[in-house]
């Protein structure tokens, strides 16, 4: 019989003492990245990127030199022009799919841990309820900004590149600050309230359901609103249009909604973000620290 | 030597009922068993030495570090096995006390490395790629022992350990933990209402009633034999027997379910009267010898006195 199945070694490592959430976030990925259904979402997010960058390539590639032949069909192609506009409809559209995608990844993540006992066996070793809360944060995050703000970056650094000059740069160099700031404006709400959602109810399904029904019933609200008192601004209680009313302020797009003032959305959408924080930080802090 | 576990006056409520109520006890090393009936506040007593509790008066001390102010710093050497049925979905056993092996901070290979050796030991080994949620009760109860002893911890705290395993499952687990805690510098505590689970493992027990350590000490002690009272089985003619050891004073009872009898010997010289009696009734003392207390009897009357 081999020794090793005799008994075990002593432990003489020294451990590493710090950044415990970037184990959790490393864990979390492995295991997502096991499930079919988040492979194909993250294949649709990509489909998406794919056509703007092909829109990047006939606009700065095909439309700019007067010696191809489809020069003049890109070049009087509205929709293949680039712009800022370009980037808030890129992200704006990609919206529905990061939605989706981290609905599918988080909605699981607090409660399944919670349904399976496993709390009690992770802080019962060195992490820490914000190693955990950061962890299972910073995991959604990075989904979430990985499917807007790197590509929307990264097709702005393409765009440079393709189209050299400081015309170029002049025109465009406020352009990822505007996509990381609306990234973050509706990445980081939709995380905070899947996660809550996920830490207060007891199972995966429930969870997502109620972020959708919560979402369907104030977007709902919003329009009833607004069309019963005829008065539009009040299309910004619905969640997803005070989001947008930032992305318009942010993008410097003129074609507005509605004309209440982006700090009274970006109000809202701060509440939202430190009421789900509230229940997260509660909830898991609870776990580590019963009585 | 300080001592592994120190609790002063320990009092810790839940919505204001105290689950344990002036709680002192000081614990070194070995296998130590907590007994008690259900509710009687040995999750409560583990879950205070993990941190997860607050003490509301009182002082609790780890391995000489005052908790739950530097719970972290404790946890590194501990290690727990909850009493409720873990499981992790989708994820092999390695892969999950992988995890646990890099939430303590060692590197990814030593993990990896551990992981598979730990589940040797538990035997595990064939299984230990196959997604938890396959796993039996048994399996998932080697598991939450691996992980539990994956880093090598100092003190070892066992919740119910048996809970839900088949009798031959049972005694391989204690087997493990004996094994364990038979390791040098290794204190385990075995938390369970099962005695002959504590029996098997532990030398000392502590008894918790009511939130209250009623007893402690150790089991050899506990079960040592008592020379007032001995046990005698006889060839036949019991009854007879019984009578006439009654009418010469001795107080008789039979142990069931076995022909065995427990007789106190009130008197100088009583083992040699029993056998003038058994003479005298015709028949044989054929088993003679002092009697040990079990510890369910040692338990007994620790929640009696309480």
């Amino acid at each position: 019989m081999p020794i090793y199945t005799k008994t075990y070694r002593r432990y003489e490592g020294q451990p590493r003492r710090h950044f415990r959430w970037l184990v959790v976030i490393e864990q979390e990925m492995k295991t997502l990245a096991k499930f079919r259904v988040f492979k194909a979402l993250v294949l649709i997010a990509c489909l998406h990127i794919v056509l703007r960058l092909l829109q990047i390539v006939a606009y700065d590639v095909l439309a700019q030199d007067p010696n191809h032949p489809l020069q003049i069909v890109f070049a009087n192609l509205d929709i293949a022009y680039i712009g800022p506009d370009t980037f808030f409809s890129f992200l704006y559209l990609q919206t529905t799919i990061m939605f989706i995608l981290l609905l599918y990844s988080g909605s699981g993540m607090i409660c399944n841990d919670f349904k399976n006992n496993l709390m009690e066996i992770y802080f019962s070793k060195p992490l820490t309820w914000v190693d955990y809360s950061l962890g299972k944060t910073l995991t959604l995050m990075l989904l979430g900004l990985s499917v807007t703000a790197a590509p929307g970056i990264l097709l702005v650094v393409l765009h440079n590149l393709l189209l050299p000059g400081m015309e170029t740069i002049q025109a465009s160099w406020w352009w990822p600050i505007s996509i990381m700031a609306y990234s973050l404006a509706i990445v980081l709400p939709t995380v905070l309230c899947i996660l809550a959602c996920s830490a207060l109810l007891p199972s995966q399904n429930y969870a997502a359901i109620t972020v959708i029904m919560a979402l369907v019933a104030n977007s709902s609200l919003g329009m009833l609103f607004a069309g019963m008192l005829r008065q539009r601004d009040y299309m910004a209680i619905s969640f997803p249009l005070a989001l947008r009313r930032i992305g318009e302020t942010v993008f410097g797009d003129e074609r507005i909604l509605f004309t209440l003032s982006w700090k009274w959305c970006f109000l809202y959408a701060v509440v939202v973000c430190l009421v789900a924080l509230a229940i997260i930080l509660r909830k898991v802090r609870r776990a580590e620290i019963a009585a | 030597m300080t001592p592994i576990i120190e609790f002063s006056d320990v009092t810790v409520c839940y919505d204001g009922f105290p689950a344990l109520d002036g709680v002192s006890v000081q614990v070194g090393g070995g296998a130590i068993g907590l007994l008690g009936p259900n509710g009687a506040g040995k999750s409560t007593l583990i879950k205070t030495v993990l941190g997860f509790n607050r003490a509301e008066k009182g002082e609790v001390k780890i391995f000489g570090i005052e908790m739950p102010a530097r719970a972290i710093e404790v946890r590194h050497r501990l290690g727990y096995m909850p009493e409720l049925e873990v499981s992790s979905p989708k994820v092999s056993a390695v892969a999950f006390l992988t995890y646990c092996g890099r939430i303590f901070g060692i590197s990814r290979v030593d993990a990896l490395e551990r992981a598979h050796e730990v589940l040797n030991y538990v035997k595990l080994g064939d299984s230990r790629y196959r997604n938890m949620e396959t796993y039996s009760t048994g399996m998932l109860q080697r598991v939450k022992l691996a992980q539990a002893i994956l880093h090598d911890p100092k003190l070892l705290l066992l919740d119910e350990p048996t809970n839900g395993l088949d009798p031959d499952g049972r005694i391989e687990i204690l087997d493990l933990v004996r094994d364990i805690a038979a390791r040098p510098g290794v204190t385990v505590i075995v938390s369970s209402h099962l005695l002959p689970d504590v029996q098997h493992v532990c030398e000392r027990v502590v008894m918790i009633d009511k939130g209250k350590v009623v007893h402690e000490g150790n089991i050899s002690e506990m079960t040592a034999p008592r020379h007032e009272y001995c046990e005698i089985r006889l060839r036949e003619n019991d009854q007879m027997f019984v009578a006439a050891a009654r009418d010469a004073g001795f107080e008789c009872a039979r142990l069931h379910p076995s022909n065995t009898w427990l007789v106190r010997l009130s008197q100088e010289g009583g083992a040699q009267r029993l056998f003038g009696i058994a003479r005298d009734c015709n028949t044989q003392i054929r088993h003679y010898q002092p009697a040990r207390r079990s510890l369910e009897e040692a338990f007994l009357q620790a929640m009696i006195k309480e």
